[in-house]
């Protein structure tokens, strides 16, 4: 998609918490309203709405790709409804399907929203799903793979070639913490930040990873509205204009997923989309990035070259990405500052840049941030989506 | 038949709650789809088969219906030496399904066979703390409900 074409001019979230009590209805209408007032809209203004595929989730999933939202909303003026499920990469595809309503006129506000309520699946249900999810039944599930072995696997690898120390990897938690330490909407709103000694002392679930570099399921929900770039400018609000995109596919299973390739992706999906937006790296204000465990972040703060080879370690644990640090990166914390709500994660990531960008982050507010690169996976790694939003085009 | 271990019996671990015993306890078996049955098969004789495409020459992993490189049908299998190097590990203690806590910790690795495939299996017959990047490894099957699932262990000098 070309420069500047829609922005986000509404957020609603609320914050990941294990709150049973809070359905899954009842997020969505606190995000939904949030989000179209925010964006200083009435109700019937919104003539299309996409909703993030709620993963392990089958009830909430139907109703929403049978077009309750609408309905339920009172969205009189709606013209379309759909769901959209690329695992981690959902939200990028939903604010791609917003962007296609937009520009063929079908829509002029589409609102975008995510929810999930991990905290009412039964145990063995949580267990079962996301024990396969992403897993291939044939050549790795009978071997007793995991998600987090997948991700230990990458990262025993990844030190392996950049000599990347264990406290380098701990101090990742710690610098993602400190920004969720600071982040109302966070499950670890001003909790303690925990120190690379304490990260290093929990136990051991697979090598390389330890109990606290793990996440933690949530239960959260937030909303987008989006317009045309046009009609933001006219409305005279905070917005955040997308200015670039870019993707490349991997694989879908990961034994075939090819290391090189996947690095190769990283790099040159920030490539086009910061050609494509007009910016170089030393334009971007925060690199937003989502990568669901924090073993990854100095790998890809060595491909976006944020960090120098062999360095990322040493610049997360000298504090650089932390609060307060030089090079602010992923503010809400990641999945392991912000609690994990499936595919939730990316839509809260995606708010986080769009509040930024709009000065609303609070505490977390970035001085002067003008751009921010924003990415997206979907599943297990199967693709990279880069994006670059700023706050004028 | 080939050099294999079984599995032991298994029973949940002592102390578990009634409420988690609706956790599903059976250890799973390969997912086989038609075209693969032949790598399974393979296994049972001792054999750790390659789909080779004849038409373009590829060494196809996992196996495919068609040549994922050129959608031939004109597939062929050879049989691998069995040999292979550690691309990478991950040794687990903990936060596994249930059905497998009865084999922590156990080691996944993706090793590289002499072929030019890369395959997802267990480090066995070593010590966790012993397994490193690079290190030279063989096929040794493991028995499950019929199956025999490759496994590598260590090459003895
Ligand atoms: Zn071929």
């Amino acid at each position: 998609m070309s420069k500047g074409k829609i922005a986000i001019v509404g957020i609603g979230e609320v914050p990941t918490a294990n709150m049973p009590t809070r359905t899954h209805w009842d997020i969505i209408y606190d995000t939904c309203m949030e989000a179209v007032k925010d964006a200083g809209l009435h109700k019937n203004d919104i003539e299309g709405v996409v909703s993030v595929s709620p993963q392990a989730q089958p009830k909430i999933t139907a109703e929403l790709s049978f077009g309750k939202l609408p309905e339920e909303l009172g969205l009189k003026g709606c013209k379309d409804t759909v769901s959209c499920n690329a695992g981690g990469a959902s939200t990028s595809n939903c604010l791609r399907m917003a962007e296609q309503w937009i520009h063929s006129g079908i829509a002029k506000a589409v609102l975008v929203q995510h929810v999930t309520v991990h905290s009412t699946i039964p145990l063995a249900d949580q267990i079962n799903f996301f024990a396969k999810a992403g897993v291939d039944l044939q050549w790795e599930y009978p071997y007793g793979t995991t998600y987090n072995i997948i991700m230990g696997l990458m990262a025993n690898r990844f030190m392996h070639e950049s000599g990347c120390t264990p406290e380098q990897m701990a101090s990742v938690v710690t610098a993602l913490r400190s920004w969720a330490s600071r982040d109302p909407n966070s499950f670890f709103y001003k909790k303690d930040v925990p120190s690379v000694e304490k990260v290093l002392s929990s136990d051991l679930l697979n090598t390389p990873l330890h109990k606290r570099e793990s996440n933690v399921l949530g239960d959260g929900g937030c909303a987008m509205v989006v317009v045309s770039a046009e009609d933001a400018q006219k409305m005279k609000r905070p917005a955040a204009y997308k200015l670039g995109d870019s993707v490349r596919y991997f694989s879908g299973t990961c034994v075939m997923r090819d290391f090189k390739k996947v690095e190769e992706g990283f790099r040159v999906t920030a490539r086009e989309a910061m050609a494509q937006a007009g910016i170089t790296k030393e334009d971007v204000s925060i690199w937003n990035c989502y990568l669901a465990y924090p073993l990854a972040h100095p790998l890809v703060a060595e491909l976006l070259e944020v960090a120098p080879p062999g360095k990322a370690g040493q610049y997360f644990l000298e504090g650089r990405m932390s609060f307060g640090g030089d090079i602010p990166w992923s503010t809400i914390g990641d999945a392991p500052g912000r609690g994990h709500t499936g595919s939730g994660v990316s839509a809260a990531h995606y708010v986080e840049t769009a509040r930024q960008l709009m000065g609303k982050a609070g505490e977390r507010q970035v001085k002067n941030c003008r751009y921010v690169y924003q990415n997206a996976g979907g599943g297990s790694g199967f693709n990279n989506i880069a994006t670059i939003w700023g706050k004028e085009i | 038949m080939p050099a294999a271990v079984r599995d032991s019996t298994i029973s949940p671990p002592s102390g578990e709650r009634r409420s988690d015993m609706e956790f599903d306890m059976t250890k799973p078996v390969p997912e086989v789809q038609p075209w693969s049955e032949k790598f399974w098969e393979g296994t049972k004789e001792g054999k750790l088969l390659i789909q080779v495409c004849k038409d373009c020459k590829s060494k196809i992993f996992y196996p495919r219906k068609y040549c994922p490189e050129c959608w031939s049908g004109n597939l062929d299998w050879i049989e691998g030496s069995g040999r292979a190097k550690i691309y990478s590990f991950s040794t687990a203690y903990s936060m596994v399904e249930p059905k497998f806590m009865d084999e922590l910790p156990y080691t996944i690795a993706y090793v590289d066979l002499e072929e030019g495939i890369r395959m997802m299996t267990r480090i066995v017959d070593c010590e966790p703390a012993d397994i490193a990047i690079g290190m030279d490894v063989e096929v040794i099957f493991h028995e499950r409900g019929g199956f025999y699932l490759p496994y590598f262990r260590p090459v003895r000098q």
